[in-house]
């Protein structure tokens, strides 16, 4: 135990792995705080820059940069009421209305403080709860890997902010996408059409990249220029956070614990996490007629949970390769390429990595309170940088990032069909997370599914006769059913009332 | 962009259908009853199933309640439509992307990202005081980056960088 500290110490001290976090949670602050650049965004565009790194460098960079950018898009939430990522759109009306009684420094002091606590808290979870998973895990089958990918993804649909149905759809056309190319049980070319590059299949990273990204600037050509910032003076940032710390300490745990639970549920991520305890923190308050004056306790339980949710997400995806978040997602592709392959045996066999990644979610939270708060005190020229300079950059970025992914033009063609997709996907309500989540995971989940059934030999039962396996199924099948009972439960009561009014 | 829900659940019925009926028709593994068939089996059914669904409008009172949660914070509302081929603006970014792929490789990346850079620029709104800089700078940033730090191989075309 110790000696693998004292190696994962070794890993993380190189300077390549602290320029690269540096550099990394500079980026990631920048980005996160440019209304329209999600964490999501700024963690895909990172990924062809991260082939060239050592792997734990790799992994810093991913680490720093969505902890950073999740905290970051509370400042133009403050100071616009625009929130700089959709994580922080939950409390953003909140922080601004505490901006105009003058409580700025509170408010984004507030940001900076809880979201380093809570991503601690989403670190420690991440400790504790994923090495004794990892035991229970080395013994799990196909059958189980089956019905925890689809557990993974019916979460992903249930948490989606829009219609089931089309969360589920959106979820299916993501495995469809993954079901390109040969690399499937028969081995043979499926869904080609005769298109040699469509033979490797379709990367999950370009995909991403077109989705979050180029979506992003298509949005961006329909929409206007959010206003400048004014600029200000700040006064101290961090006055007064040791004493909504005492006052509020029920709301911050219960915010980690929440974004922490939402982490590690697939498919849900920051966004959801800040709006689950935004609404929880309003709902158990003792001061409930405050809330949306510009009162303090929904920032703290949101800010504290939507940073728990970005370390909690690697649980499920150290632990099966089913991401907790999009984040998560992009961070598994990562792990892929550099040769760390998420499975429970990586505790065991890459003990001292897993403590570096630890190590380096601890340093990046510790590191987001000085960066943050000089972060604050330029943001205002910062976000000076119209949108007509920024996007033109990141249109940049995602043609030489998914050409550099395998050094061929398809990865362009790629990301270009993707942010069409993305772009009528989000617009006619089919949330594009799950289509991601479809993507990352298709593979996993057909090869989990054929392998089961040869080994049943095409009988249905041995999918329920091992006891995980019939919980985990329950489950999903649960999850599935979820929504049509929630149908049904609303056909029914509004005929009950009116037998009752009747009557 | 916002089309019917009928619309777009026809079309799910439709992919659905067609892939079930591609996966269908894959070849089997000799002595396996389950190969790469089944898979697209099962989704193809699950996407045409979904998109009846939504063709029915099944789900869609979950979406009414949930959409005015974000819709109601300050971002703008929309603007209003400036004639009759302001939408087709969106599609700029992907054909932009598309130009990167057949130019690149003639005309070098430099140029061919200026022009990118330009054209994505003026059509946000930028004056060509600021569009003209940035477009002759940052492609030599992004090279300096990329193909230098990085060593990808972007195609030098007309125009190779001085390093």
């Amino acid at each position: 135990m110790l000696k693998t500290l004292i190696d994962a110490f070794a890993l993380i001290s190189t300077w390549e792995v602290i320029i690269a976090m540096f550099a990394a949670s500079v980026y990631g602050l920048v980005i996160g705080s440019l209304p329209g650049l999600s964490a999501t965004m700024a963690t895909a565009l990172l990924v062809p820059v991260t082939f060239y790194l050592s792997p734990i460098a790799a992994i810093a960079t991913i680490v720093a940069a969505s902890s950073m950018a999740i905290f970051s898009g509370d400042i133009p939430g403050a100071l616009l009421r625009i929130p700089g990522t959709p994580a922080s759109a939950a409390y953003a009306d909140e922080a601004y209305a505490m901006t105009r009684k003058g409580q700025a420094e509170l408010a984004l002091g507030a940001g900076v403080w809880f979201s380093a606590v809570g991503g601690i808290a989403g670190v420690l979870s991440l400790m504790i709860l994923a090495p004794p998973l990892a035991e229970i895990a080395l013994s799990f089958s196909t059958f189980e890997y089956f019905w925890l990918a689809l557990l993974g993804l019916m979460c992903a649909t249930l948490v989606a902010r829009s219609s089931p149905v089309k969360a589920i759809a959106g979820m299916f056309l993501g495995l469809l996408v993954s079901c390109i190319g040969i690399e499937n049980p028969g081995g043979i070319p499926r869904f080609t059409f005769g298109i040699t590059d469509l033979f490797g299949g379709i990367e999950p990273i370009p995909a991403l990249v077109g989705v979050f990204a180029v979506a992003q600037v298509m949005r961006a050509m329909l929409t206007p220029e959010p206003p400048p910032l004014p600029r200000r003076k700040f006064g101290s940032i961090m006055a007064g956070q040791w004493k909504l710390t005492r006052k509020y300490h029920w709301q911050m745990t219960r915010g980690n614990i929440v974004g922490i639970i939402i982490g590690v549920l697939p498919g849900a991520g920051a966004d959801m996490a800040a709006w689950v305890s935004y609404a929880m923190s309003k709902r158990f308050s003792k001061e409930k007629e405050k809330f949306g004056t510009g009162h303090v306790e929904g920032l703290v339980e949101a800010g504290a949970s939507n940073n728990a949710s970005i370390a909690s997400g690697w649980v499920p995806s150290l632990l099966f390769g089913i991401p907790g978040d999009t984040i998560a997602a992009i961070a598994i592709g990562v792990l892929y390429m550099k040769g760390l392959n998420p499975g429970p045996t990586l505790f065991t066999e890459k003990a001292s990595s897993m403590y570096a990644i630890y190590l380096m979610f601890i340093i990046a939270n510790i590191l987001m309170i000085p960066l943050g708060i000089a972060m604050i005190r330029v943001a205002a020229y910062i976000l000076l940088a119209p949108r007509s300079t920024v996007m033109p950059i990141i249109m940049l970025c995602c043609a030489v990032g998914s050409f550099a992914i395998g050094n061929n033009m398809f990865g362009v063609v790629t990301v270009a069909a993707f942010g069409v997709i993305g772009y009528v996907m989000e617009a006619n309500g089919y949330p594009v997370a799950a289509m991601v989540l479809g993507i990352v995971m298709g593979t996993m989940v057909e090869q989990a599914f054929v392998t089961s059934l040869i080994k049943s030999d095409g009988s249905i039962l041995p999918f329920f006769e091992r006891p995980v396996a019939a919980i985990l199924a329950a489950m999903a099948i649960g999850a599935l059913l979820w929504p049509v009972m929630v149908w049904v439960w609303r056909k029914v009561k509004p005929a009950q009332t009116a037998m009752a009014t009747t009557r | 962009m916002r089309l019917p829900d009928s619309v777009t659940g026809s079309f799910l019925v439709v992919l659905g259908a067609a892939a079930a009926y591609g996966g269908y028709i894959l070849p089997p593994v000799p002595g396996q009853p389950v190969g790469p068939n089944v898979f697209p089996l099962v989704i193809g059914t699950g996407l045409a199933l979904c998109g009846l669904a939504i063709v029915f409008g099944i789900g869609h009172s979950f979406e009414e309640e949930e959409e005015l949660i974000p819709m109601e914070d300050g971002q703008a509302a929309a603007p209003p439509p400036q004639g009759r081929f302001y939408g087709l603006r969106a599609l700029l970014p992907p054909a932009l992307l598309l130009f990167y792929v057949f130019a690149a490789d003639r005309l070098g990346f430099i140029i061919t990202a200026a022009i990118m850079v330009y054209v994505t620029s003026t059509a946000l709104g930028a004056k060509w005081k600021l569009a003209l800089p940035l477009a002759a700078l940052s492609p030599f940033a992004i090279h300096l980056i990329f193909g230098k730090l990085l060593r990808v191989p972007l195609p030098a075309g007309l125009l190779p960088t001085p390093w």
